[in-house]
């Protein structure tokens, strides 16, 4: 085969790129090298090593051991009891932050005086470092000088100072309390700019059909917010599953194992434990649930829209 | 204007080589030469203090140390994950805790072949020896080391006319009973009981005033036995807690450093705090019980003594630094300048007592007139003197203590909430104490 010749079958299989297509690839090429640094190689090769069973501690002994990893975890009672605790945690946060959420945003799509500078106190937990937040909480709950027990025994709603993340029965809902109260703001936003996009045509169409203000809500408001409220659910279930922070800093898992959802078990194993092999099976199990929940809730919400 | 050069292949294979080479003499880098600077890693403690006797050791001796500290909360992480990037280190300090996990792994060496360090050995407390000692090998040479100390507020006992501390666990369940029905404090009885690297201490003093034990000397769980101190000390706290109620519910939130806040705030009559905080407790400016703090000896339980447990942290020496004899002895020169005598005394663990109110480990250290009059100042050096003989080093501490630690601390606070009782909470720690011994 001539010379010519291969190089006309090349240009068959590879079209000659123009000088427009070398030079996007080449602004492309720094930004895809970094994308690959920072993002792709960690992501296939933390799946990689939970194929292994890598224990830092034992640095010389790394035996392949395939999916065992995955079956470890998915066999363990420990994991199941977290998952269950994640679920609940889930549900408490996203449910109270939706809720919420929605009525900070009727109220800040209403015209009131003052609505701006309220609107700018409303982002104010938002702004706040999830540690900061944390931390702020811990105060606040501390059982024994924390300014929850000051607040409600100075009101003389209690007579004694309460037992508050220490009291397994509540340790859950006070951490989700913690989430919603940092959460609410950015689902208010998300909502407002879907309230903002409701034609008020429909508002007046309704008045004139005689819907009073509950039926417009039920009739227009909710319906028209069904993409936002997506949108909410999607993000706010997501960081509440995959939520560490106020686990860490508050409980650590406890008292007991009240807290100990499946961010916290992964925290143990990988940091702790220094076991990266199941460490990375259990992030991996987690990121999958959270792509399976997401995708579940985007295409239901693909069908009723 | 400046051109721009196209980058000719053979120009592109000069840099190649240039960075495989430099990337090449990093990586030696973690092996030392003759001449080599010393590495010392520690965590982020007395920084100042430590700079400044490296800067005399520098001096004297005229050799180069490269000093690094991480902050305590990621110690154990950062350092494992430098052993295993193979990051030069050649002295470091250790933490009883981490021995068996860092010897198996050969991230540090025995160092009972040098007499440099272990001419020490006589003036150095046994718990601290043995805390430094796995396998029948020494690993390091003394840094610092306290103990679990039962710390009273006299001002309160006074209040309550209680003239003589408690000097067994049922007398202080009797005071305290009696100070709450006074009204002088809810819960008189302080313990720190979450899940965090302290509890472990707080646990093994308990365990070992009563008379108990973890493990056996055979490494073998124990805890379970219903005779033993384990389920004895575990069942008073439960008590304390539920019948009692001089114990707050919330120790089960209640880590060392929030304990000590509510201490110092007066709220209560009995402490188990580490014996370092005295100094805190009687500092005015810190404390609202100030020159009222006072350790007395742990309590016993109905078939123990007034043992209580000790920790140590130490110089502990990696394989580089033993690659070759010279630097050995290099390294072995700055061990010996910081836990050992510098120009004659133990000037380090005088400094680091001043400067933070450290322990030490050392004896003769007891009789020096400066370090008693230092001493004097918050609390009784013999009375001290005195506990630090009795304390005893964790029997815990094993490869895979941090995974078992994990579900024991959870047992422990799940009887505390009354999801378990004692026996049931013990015998699942030991079950899970028995079966990781099996696998390792």
């Amino acid at each position: 085969m001539t010379t010519s010749a291969i190089s006309a079958r090349r240009s068959r299989v590879m079209p000659r790129l123009s000088y427009d297509e070398r030079s996007a690839y080449l602004f492309v090429a720094p930004l895809a090298a970094v994308l690959f640094i920072v993002a792709v190689f960690p992501i296939v090769y933390s799946f990689y090593i939970s194929l292994y069973n890598l224990k830092l501690t034992r640095p010389r002994s790394v035996p392949f051991v395939g999916l065992a990893n995955y079956e470890t975890v998915l066999t363990s009672p420990t994991f199941w009891a977290s998952v269950e605790r994640t679920a609940v945690f889930t549900v408490i946060a996203v449910v109270a932050t939706s809720v919420i959420a929605l009525l900070v945003a009727l109220l800040l799509n209403e015209d009131f005086p003052g609505r701006r500078v309220l609107s700018a106190l409303l982002l104010i937990p938002w702004a706040i470092p999830y540690v900061a937040n944390a931390l702020m909480w811990k105060w606040i709950y501390d059982s024994n000088f924390g300014a929850l027990n000051g607040l409600l025994f100075q009101l003389g709603f209690i007579d004694n100072y309460m037992v508050w993340l220490g009291d397994a029965k509540k340790t859950l809902a006070l951490i989700a309390q913690a989430f919603v109260w940092k959460e609410v703001p950015l689902a208010a936003i998300l909502l407002l700019v879907g309230l903002k996009t409701i034609p008020a045509d429909l508002y007046a169409a309704a008045k004139v059909d005689g819907a009073n203000v509950i039926q417009r809500f039920f009739h227009v408001t909710l319906p028209g917010l069904q993409s936002s409220f997506a949108l909410v659910f999607i993000y706010e279930a997501m960081m509440a599953i995959r939520h560490f922070d106020l686990f860490f800093i508050l409980t650590e898992g406890g008292p007991g194992n009240a807290s100990d959802v499946v961010a916290w078990r992964i925290y143990v194993e990988t940091f702790r434990n220094l076991s990266f092999g199941t460490g990375a099976a259990m992030s991996y199990i987690l990121a999958l649930a959270t792509l399976a929940l997401a995708y579940a809730v985007i295409r239901a919400m693909a069908q009723r829209i | 204007m400046t051109s721009f050069k196209p980058l000719s292949r053979r120009r592109f294979l000069q840099g190649s080589a240039a960075g495989l080479a430099a990337a090449t003499s990093l990586g030696r880098a973690s092996r030392a030469s003759a001449d080599a600077p010393v590495y010392f890693e520690t965590w982020s403690a007395a920084v100042d203090t430590v700079k400044s006797h490296i800067a005399a050791f520098e001096a004297e001796t005229k050799l180069k140390v490269m000093y690094a500290n991480t902050p305590w909360a990621q110690y154990r992480e950062a350092l494992i994950t430098k052993f295993v990037g193979n990051a030069p280190i050649d002295t470091l300090w250790v933490s009883d805790s981490w021995l068996p996990e860092w010897a198996e792994a050969g991230w540090i060496k025995p160092v009972d072949q040098y007499k440099e360090l272990m001419k020490y050995n006589g003036d150095v407390e046994q718990f601290c020896i043995d805390s430094m000692t796995y396998k029948g090998k020494q690993y390091g040479i003394t840094y610092y080391t306290d103990f679990m100390g039962f710390i009273v507020n006299g001002a309160m006992l006074e209040k309550a006319g209680i003239k003589n501390p408690p000097t067994s666990w049922a007398e202080v369940r009797e005071q305290a009973k009696l100070i709450k029905s006074k009204g002088l404090s809810e819960y008189p009885i302080l313990v720190g009981m979450a899940q965090e690297t302290w509890v472990i201490e707080f646990m093994s003093a308990l365990v070992f005033s009563h008379g108990g034990r973890f493990t056996d000397a055979a490494g073998d769980a124990v805890m379970q036995d219903p005779k033993g101190g384990a389920v004895e000390a575990l069942t008073m706290l439960v008590d304390c807690v539920h019948k009692d109620k001089t114990l707050s519910p919330s120790c089960v939130e209640t880590g060392e450093l929030a304990g000590l806040k509510s201490f110092l705030s007066g709220q209560h009559a009995f402490g188990l705090i580490p014996k370092y905080r005295l100094r805190t407790l009687n500092d005015p400016k810190q404390s609202q019980i100030a020159g009222h703090a006072n350790l007395v000896l742990m309590p016993k339980g109905e078939h123990g003594s007034h043992a209580t447990v000790g920790w140590m942290r130490f110089y502990g020496m990696t394989p580089r630094a033993q690659a070759s004899a010279e630097h050995a002895a290099d390294t072995v020169k700055l061990m010996e300048w910081f836990g050992g005598k510098a120009d004659g005394e133990y000037k380090f663990q005088k400094l680091l007592f001043k400067d933070v109110g450290a322990g030490f480990g050392v004896k003769s250290l007891f009789n020096d007139p400066e370090m008693r009059e230092a001493y004097k100042a918050y609390g009784d050096v013999e009375m001290i003197k005195q506990q630090q003989a009795l304390a005893r080093k964790k029997d815990v501490v094993t490869p895979w203590f941090g995974e078992w630690q994990d579900v024991n601390g959870a047992a422990w606070q799940q009887a505390l909430l009354g999801k378990l009782t004692p026996e049931a909470a013990l015998k699942k720690s030991a079950d899970k104490w028995t079966e990781l011994k099996k696998q390792a």
